[in-house]
């Protein structure tokens, strides 16, 4: 026998005579804020900066990140109208990393950064700017994974700052990942 | 890894008494996390989340074959390689013919409780494998050769100063460099391996059967690059690593990071369905090694089932006195503090991990952390029960028991004792317990005065009470 009939063999004499425990349905409880206001103060709570702007705004607001440096680098799924007039670097060189989220969760302060935009923007540049879509802002976590119906390869939730305590208990930022997260909601039609 | 508990009470003296600053890292920092979580436990219907977390662990334990071989079929469906591996051998076997076929030199490790099980980095080192744990506490531990000394916070015993000496002799930082200087070192440093590297390994949080999802959690980093950047991913899984349904990450994540840190949710969360796409970013080639090493052992214990729905959270180790005392090294396995004393038994054998039920005073702050309400108390018992059963236990203890029984059991033998035990020399060099206590302690000194006498004078003097 391989090593797989055997554990299955095993954990189903274990489970002979167990009493099977029942699976409890998921319980929803709508938020009663505005998901965008409570995603704000929850990013900050985390130790991100959070925005509201409009997508003229956004780009404009892009631009004032980078005043100063060479250029950034961008997911592939930013959409042209977001995309600020810098040069691209590559993810391993660039001060900037520019993403476009697949969704944000109000209620853990979090956005969520698809696979297919390409990850090492989202993870190598000290600082990562997020955009992302005021419509695409869920009240809790439960109604967001709910309503995913593709899955991509990876799915990464971003809630802060890359952090760590390891060191003498003092919190550190930027430890591996950016250490510089910047969240801005885009109001509008889009 | 070797077990090392039979030491636990002889390596736990000698720790208190040589590495006196451990208890007051290991203290400070498990207060630390203990404060948080019950900050965090107090925003939410803790109560209802952890009876529900309960639930759909129970469920899948109870149904864990059905929904091993569903994850096993979407795995598969998302291209991910699956492997089942009952002991060490077999994870080692999957993982050397990776290494040999890929050609493998560097590797980069996200922090895994269970890898310390399997002892991969000495099997990657033999093969000649450069490997690089990325946690930043799980490198320093690394650097000085160490176990972790806790689940979460595997550096949680060094303090600050001991970490810049070592620093200091590494990377010729200056002694005083502060603890950011220190982590930009260790930066520079991991970042380079991590964009060389051609294998990233992992554990797992979760595993979700409907999707074939790998849930991972961290605050730094390092587990999203590890599963990004280098061409092959190996996730090491153990069987009750299971969720039956997508949606059960809304509960397990935002408690899993409540109990663990006292966040909200952790800074990053990986949510892996398998390799990269046609033309993105990402591993060609993600394994999952899904492995048993004593678990379907305990599945099979009528009592002890009940610590496989442990997330490894380390809400129990924070909460617990003794723990806080020593931190985890002198448990000498991988599991320590309140969860190892009920965890180490069943997965290597009672013998092996023998007086580890007994590191407990059986206060119960373990049970009221405990995410999911594994038992720890009543478990704490059962394995004592069982270890007098098995004759575990030295002659003398059953037979002092039994004294005890007598004397306490009679208000006259009682006060006879407890006057002749203030009378007489204590013979501390003779009997094992007072030894226990004596040695690297100063000798016992029984108050003058029994406490009922005292009590009386004070009735008498206050005239009754």
């Amino acid at each position: 026998m391989d090593p797989k009939a055997r554990i299955l063999a095993r954990v189903r004499r274990a489970l002979e005579g167990r009493p099977k425990a029942h699976l409890p349905p998921h319980p929803h409880t709508p938020l009663p804020e505005d998901p965008v206001d409570l995603l704000l103060g929850r990013l900050r709570e985390n130790g991100a900066e959070a925005k509201r702007l409009s997508r003229e705004e956004a780009k404009a607001f892009a631009l004032s990140l980078a005043q100063g440096l060479p250029g950034a680098a961008f997911g592939k799924t930013l959409p042209e109208d977001l995309r600020p007039p810098l040069p691209e670097l590559p993810p391993e060189e660039a001060p900037l990393g520019l993403s476009y989220a697949l969704f944000a969760v109000a209620e853990t302060g979090s956005v969520a950064l698809s696979s297919e935009e390409g990850r090492k923007a989202q993870l190598l540049p000290p600082t990562h700017l997020v955009f992302v879509e005021a419509g695409r802002v869920y009240g809790t976590l439960l109604e967001a994974l709910e309503d995913l119906k593709a899955l991509p390869a990876a799915l990464g939730l971003h809630s802060g700052p890359s952090k760590s305590a390891d060191i003498g208990q003092v919190m550190v930022k930027g430890v591996h990942g950016p250490g510089r997260l910047v969240v801005a909601v885009l109001i509008g039609p889009g | 890894m070797r077990a090392r508990a039979r030491l636990y009470p002889k390596e736990a003296a000698r720790l208190l008494r040589e590495k006196p600053g451990v208890r007051e890292a290991v203290t400070g920092a498990t207060l630390h996390f203990e404060r948080n979580r019950l900050r965090a436990y107090g925003e939410v219907p803790i109560e209802e989340w952890r009876e529900r977390a309960k639930a759909v662990k129970d469920h899948v334990l109870t149904h864990l074959d059905h929904y091993l071989e569903l994850a096993e079929r979407r795995l598969r469906e998302n291209g991910v390689r699956v492997h089942w591996a009952e002991t060490p051998e077999d994870a080692h076997r999957v993982l050397r013919e990776i290494v040999q076929r890929h050609g493998v030199r560097r590797a980069v490790k996200a922090k895994s409780m269970l890898t310390e099980e399997l002892a991969v980095n000495p099997l990657l080192q033999a093969l000649g494998v450069e490997v690089y744990e990325t946690d930043l506490g799980e490198y320093l531990i690394q650097l000085l050769g160490e176990p972790p000394s806790h689940i979460v916070g595997p550096a949680i015993h060094l303090s600050l100063e001991e970490i810049q000496k070592l620093f200091h002799q590494r990377f010729g930082t200056p002694l005083d460099a502060p603890p950011e200087a220190l982590a930009q070192v260790a930066r520079k440093v991991l970042r380079e391996a991590f964009l060389s590297a051609e294998l990233g390994l992992s554990g797992a949080n979760f595993l979700v059967a409907e999707t074939g999802t790998l849930a991972l959690m961290e605050n730094e980093g390092n587990i999203r690059l590890s599963t990004s950047l280098p061409r092959v991913h190996v996730a090491f899984v153990g069987l009750e690593k299971l969720l039956p349904r997508f949606a059960d990450l809304a509960l397990f994540l935002p408690l899993t990071a409540r109990a663990a840190t006292g966040q909200r949710l952790s800074t990053f969360v990986s949510l892996i369905q398998g390799p990269a796409r046609e033309g993105e970013e990402g591993p060609e080639e993600v394994h999952v090694v899904l492995v048993d090493h004593g678990r379907t052992a305990l599945l099979q214990d009528p009592e002890a089932w009940e610590t496989l729905r442990c997330l490894r959270c380390g809400a129990c180790l924070n909460a617990c006195p003794v723990y806080r005392q020593t931190g985890g090294h002198p448990y000498g396995y991988v599991y320590s503090g309140p969860i190892g004393a009920v965890l180490d038994p069943g997965l290597l054998s009672l013998e092996e991990a023998y007086p580890l039920p007994y590191a407990s005073t059986l206060c119960g702050a373990c049970y009221e952390a405990c995410p999911v309400r594994i038992p720890i108390p009543r478990l704490l018992l059962t394995w004592r029960h069982r270890a007098v059963a098995e004759g575990l236990t030295p002659a003398w203890e059953g037979a002092a028991m039994k004294a005890f029984r007598q004397v306490m059991a009679s208000p006259a033998l009682y006060r006879l004792f407890s006057k002749a035990l203030r009378g007489l020399p204590l013979p501390q060099d003779l009997l094992p317990l007072l030894k226990a206590w004596t040695e690297g302690r100063g000798p016992l000194k029984p108050s003058p005065k029994p406490f009922h006498e005292l009590w009386k004078e004070l009735e008498e003097a206050e005239g009754g009470p």
